[in-house]
């Protein structure tokens, strides 16, 4: 924030209390839990999901398979085309929100977040039911003479995608919606003014100044879409996500140090990518 | 031009809308469905409801599901946003750090978070049950409201709030009356992305949750080995129905207000050259 | 340290204070499974008025989380957990297990000998078997041109892309080790390689790999062979009757799910009049036609509806017991199964 250092200290005390709070949630339940993750991750497996107090470096070294590299590559791509998908189909909605009438506007607020007070598993059984060989969609093709043999679309990537920026776009649609809300038009007015024709406003004026919620937006997709492997699951996308690796290796070898190790090379990978991202000017967009 | 604006934007709201609320359209259809599987349709019954409405697992899991939501969103409503306002106007060394480990529950796979959690709260000897959910979920969702109000505060004007501790105003005086009802949208958006993160949460909710604070998320995900429910169906549309009826009530009552102001507004202005 | 750590959670949960549920009654029943493998309406509801018991349902979804749980706050919240074979065994060799009171179990007689003496409790002293299924291959005869017979004919060129098979790495390993004449529980390195190397020829075929849904794929045309658990055979079954059931001929994986007390279970009492009551034959008939299972109980036979009894799915493992194989619980060397797995799903 600019103002000049007096005010800062001014209203720094008592502000700086306000993040108590966070600070004792972050210390007591992310970072107590996470030490213990870390510590398990140098430990040798016992029988049946149990762990030894052996000091051990090979679960880091197993991961150095190439297969865990594949399954890391998988899930970033999925993650990467859903944010971007997200972002092309929630900013325009966010936009037109924002610009909607004010009496509509909490309306539709509540319309694009009711859907997701009802479970996630049933509302992907909708998907299904809708996607499936004899189902309403391929029936509709069907007689609109558009296909003679009924598309088989769950189990494919687009079905997957299509599930995933489901479950996430109101993640993209509310940040970019407040930023579009509290945007100052005065600015794209005097662009307009100044012969700046609609979309080059847009693009200089507009998304510039919505940058901060499309980050947001971005981040709250990005990262959650890299832990929801059980749409793809639930599609039929057979795909091996991190997801699936981390919880086969709990659930199913039972090898609890090993499963640590993946949790933990998969937060180092997304805080990298953030890092990455704050370096490169992200730091400014108020995200991170 | 304008016009067209006027036209794509209803038309595209409209089009994104109907594929968010095709889907539950099946589900409502489908509750209504003699089989018990959702490959094909087997007949018409309401056997689900009258299942459902017998049911007395299914309240308790709902009951627990909404005071979970409401004390976990509540709470990280309260933190995430004196967080995000308290971070935005400090600087300290760490501050990086406290920023990432407080957004950082989005990166930890719920699953080994989840057994964490399950691991330290045995060894500690707290036991499991609604006061264990409630700090997880809460953990959780403060992420969504800070991300928010973060992003709403960045490139706000400061010299409102400068002003008010210019006339010394304390620093919840100046949150209450002037930073609050600035962020008060994103911090709705946010505690409303919690709320259907914590209404959706299996997994941590799992390793955290005693013998009697079974969840519906729960219930749903762990009831698919026999097939799924149609009953989980049936609630759903009940659930969706209820808000809908609560959400027009608010919208006829908000109309009513509207009416009701504009009319008072019309007779101030009428008296108005009575009195002069 | 630890001390304090307990003093700063127990104060951060002030705040919840008014949540914690009150001084628990002495009749309650809490029971740890899947949600709804106890149905509520038919057999929950009847108890719970015979005996003013309450009976919390508390759900997982998978055995290995159950026995975490159950490791980790030392079996002492739940009364009564049903749960797999292979998982039993090892809850048993743990510890984690009350030993059972025959004398508050007269229904105990009730059960079929075939199903009792397991490997995992061979002297009966833990475990009350509950339900049992095998799984088989069940294909649309509209959709397959060939007679499918037995797991080999899974590789036949014209299925391409068609089959749906279970998305667990032992069960479908399992069946191609099955089809070679294997044990579904070897460990032996080069047998394995040689399974590898036939499943990943039978990736052309399979069109999805799923856990919980294959009878809907199935249903719907998406797929027109899957190899998946009873209770979907059977759902698939009752949505379409010209679905083929095939029993393999190589061999069948078959497995018992059954109920325990856990060693420091709060109610065992009421453990064991909920379990004495689940063994009564009318009770388990009604249980084996909701949840689409075998019932291992012989005095359930005389309630049995004639559907259920003419069904193939549920009584061709009376002919079959002799080539019944249990997946059981390898140790370390699970790791050797789900690697195969996690290299062959990379192919989709």
């Amino acid at each position: 924030m600019s103002g000049g250092k007096g005010a800062k200290m001014a209203g720094g005390r008592g502000t700086r209390l306000f993040i108590v709070p966070m600070a004792m949630v972050a210390v007591l339940f992310v970072a107590i839990p996470l030490c213990y993750v870390l510590v398990i991750s140098f430990m040798t497996r016992g029988d049946n999901s149990t762990v030894q107090a052996i000091f051990t470096a090979e679960n880091y070294r197993r991961l150095l398979d190439p297969n865990y590299a594949r399954v890391f590559l998988n899930s970033m791509l999925l993650a990467l085309w859903t944010t971007l998908l997200a972002l092309l189909l929630g900013y325009p909605f966010g936009y037109c929100m924002a610009r909607a009438n004010r009496r509509w506007r909490a309306l539709l607020m509540l319309l694009v977040i009711v859907p997701f007070w009802t479970n996630a598993l049933v509302r992907l059984y909708g998907w299904k039911i809708l996607l499936q060989a004899n189902g309403p969609v391929n029936t509709v093709l069907r007689a609109l003479g558009l296909i003679d043999q009924p598309l088989r679309m769950l189990g494919s990537y687009g079905s997957v995608l299509l599930a995933m920026v489901y479950c996430l776009i109101p993640f993209m649609i509310l940040p970019c919606h407040s930023a579009v809300d509290k945007m100052d038009w005065s600015c794209v007015e005097a662009a307009r003014d100044l012969g700046a024709k609609p979309w080059y406003a847009f693009l200089t004026v507009t998304l510039p100044l919505t940058l901060p919620g499309i980050s947001a937006g971005c981040v709250l997709v990005f990262v959650p879409s890299l832990g929801l492997f059980f749409v793809s699951d639930l599609m039929g996308g057979s795909l091996m996500l991190v997801g699936n690796l981390i919880r086969d290796q709990l659930l199913k070898s039972r090898d609890w140090p090993f499963g640590a190790a993946l949790s933990m090379l998969l937060m180092a990978v997304t805080v990298l990518i953030f890092g990455l991202y704050r370096r490169s000017g992200g730091k400014d967009l108020g995200v991170f | 031009m304008k016009k067209r604006r006027k036209i794509f934007s209803p038309v595209y709201m409209t089009l994104l809308l109907i594929a968010m609320y095709l889907p539950i359209v099946m589900v409502v259809i489908y509750s209504f469905n003699a089989g018990r599987t959702i490959g094909a349709w087997q007949g018409f019954t309401t056997m689900w409801y009258d299942r459902l409405l017998q049911n007395a697992l299914m309240g308790d899991a709902l009951k627990n599901s909404l005071v979970l939501a409401a004390w976990s969103v509540a709470l990280a409503g309260v933190i995430g946003t004196l967080g995000a306002i308290g971070m935005a106007k400090s600087h300290f060394r760490g501050k990086g750090a406290l920023e990432t480990l407080s957004t950082l529950p989005m990166m930890i796979p719920e699953i080994i978070l989840g057994m964490a959690y399950l691991v330290i709260f045995s060894a500690v000897g707290i036991p499991l049950g609604m006061p264990t959910l409630v700090v997880t979920h809460m953990t959780f969702c403060v992420p969504y409201v800070y991300i928010n109000v973060s992003s709403r505060l960045v490139g706000m004007d400061p010299s409102v709030e400068e002003a008010a501790r210019d006339l010394g105003a304390g620093p919840w005086r100046v949150l209450l009356d002037i930073t609050l009802p600035l962020v008060a949208p994103a911090v709705a958006s946010g505690m409303l992305l919690a709320l259907a993160m914590s209404l959706d949460d299996v997994i941590i909710s799992f390793f955290v949750t005693g013998a009697t604070t079974t969840t519906l998320p729960l219930k749903v995900y762990t009831g698919l080995r026999n097939g799924g429910t149609p009953e989980i169906n049936a609630l759903c549309t009940l659930l969706l129905g209820a808000v809908f009826v609560l959400v027009s009530l608010a919208q006829l009552w908000q109309a009513r207000q509207r009416r009701r102001q504009a009319r008072d507004r019309e007779q101030a202005n009428r008296n108005q050259p009575d009195r002069a | 340290m630890k001390k304090l750590l307990s003093v700063l959670l127990a104060l951060s949960m002030l705040a919840a204070l008014p949540l914690l549920s009150s001084a628990e009654e002495e009749k309650v029943l809490n029971i740890f499974s899947w949600d709804g493998y106890v149905d509520y309406a038919s057999v929950i509801q009847p108890f719970e008025e015979q005996t003013g018991i309450k009976v919390n349902y508390a759900p997982f979804s998978t055995n290995d989380e159950m026995l975490k749980k159950l490791q980790e706050n030392g079996a002492s919240e739940y009364d009564l957990v049903i749960a797999s074979d292979y998982i039993l065994n090892t809850a048993r060799l743990e510890g984690l297990m009350l030993p059972l009171d025959k004398e508050k179990l007269p229904n105990f007689a009730n059960l079929d000998e075939r199903f009792i003496s397991q490997y995992f409790d061979p002297d009966n002293e833990y475990v009350v078997p509950y339900m049992s299924g095998i799984p088989l291959i069940v294909y649309n005869p509209d959709m397959v041109q060939i007679e499918i017979d037995g797991f080999e004919d899974l590789w036949d060129p014209s299925l391409v892309d068609s089959i749906g098979l279970i998305d667990d790495a032992r069960v479908s390993i399992g069946m191609v080790l099955l089809s070679m004449g294997q044990s579904m529980n070897t460990t032996d390195d080069a047998v394995l390689a040689q399974a590898k190397e036939k499943l990943f020829a039978l990736r052309e075929n399979i069109h999805v790999l799923e856990y919980e849904n294959l009878h809907n794929s199935l249903i719907s045309g998406d797929i027109s062979v899957a190899y998946t658990f009873t209770p979907y055979v059977a759902l698939a079954l009752d949505a379409n009757p010209n679905l083929k059931v095939v029993w393999p001929k190589e061999g069948l994986g078959f497995g018992i799910d059954g109920a325990f007390i856990p060693a420091n279970a709060p109610h065992p009492d009421n453990a064991h009049t909920f379990l004495n009551y689940l063994l009564d034959g009318q009770v388990a008939a009604v249980t084996a036609e909701w949840q689409l299972y075998c019932t291992p109980n012989a005095a359930a036979q005389e309630f049995l509806s004639d559907a259920y009894k003419n069904n193939p799915v549920f009584n061709g493992i009376y002919d079959r017991f002799g080539d019944a194989e249990y997946v059981m619980n390898l140790g370390a060397d699970e790791s050797k199964f789900q690697d195969i797995w996690t290299e062959f799903k990379l192919l989709f």
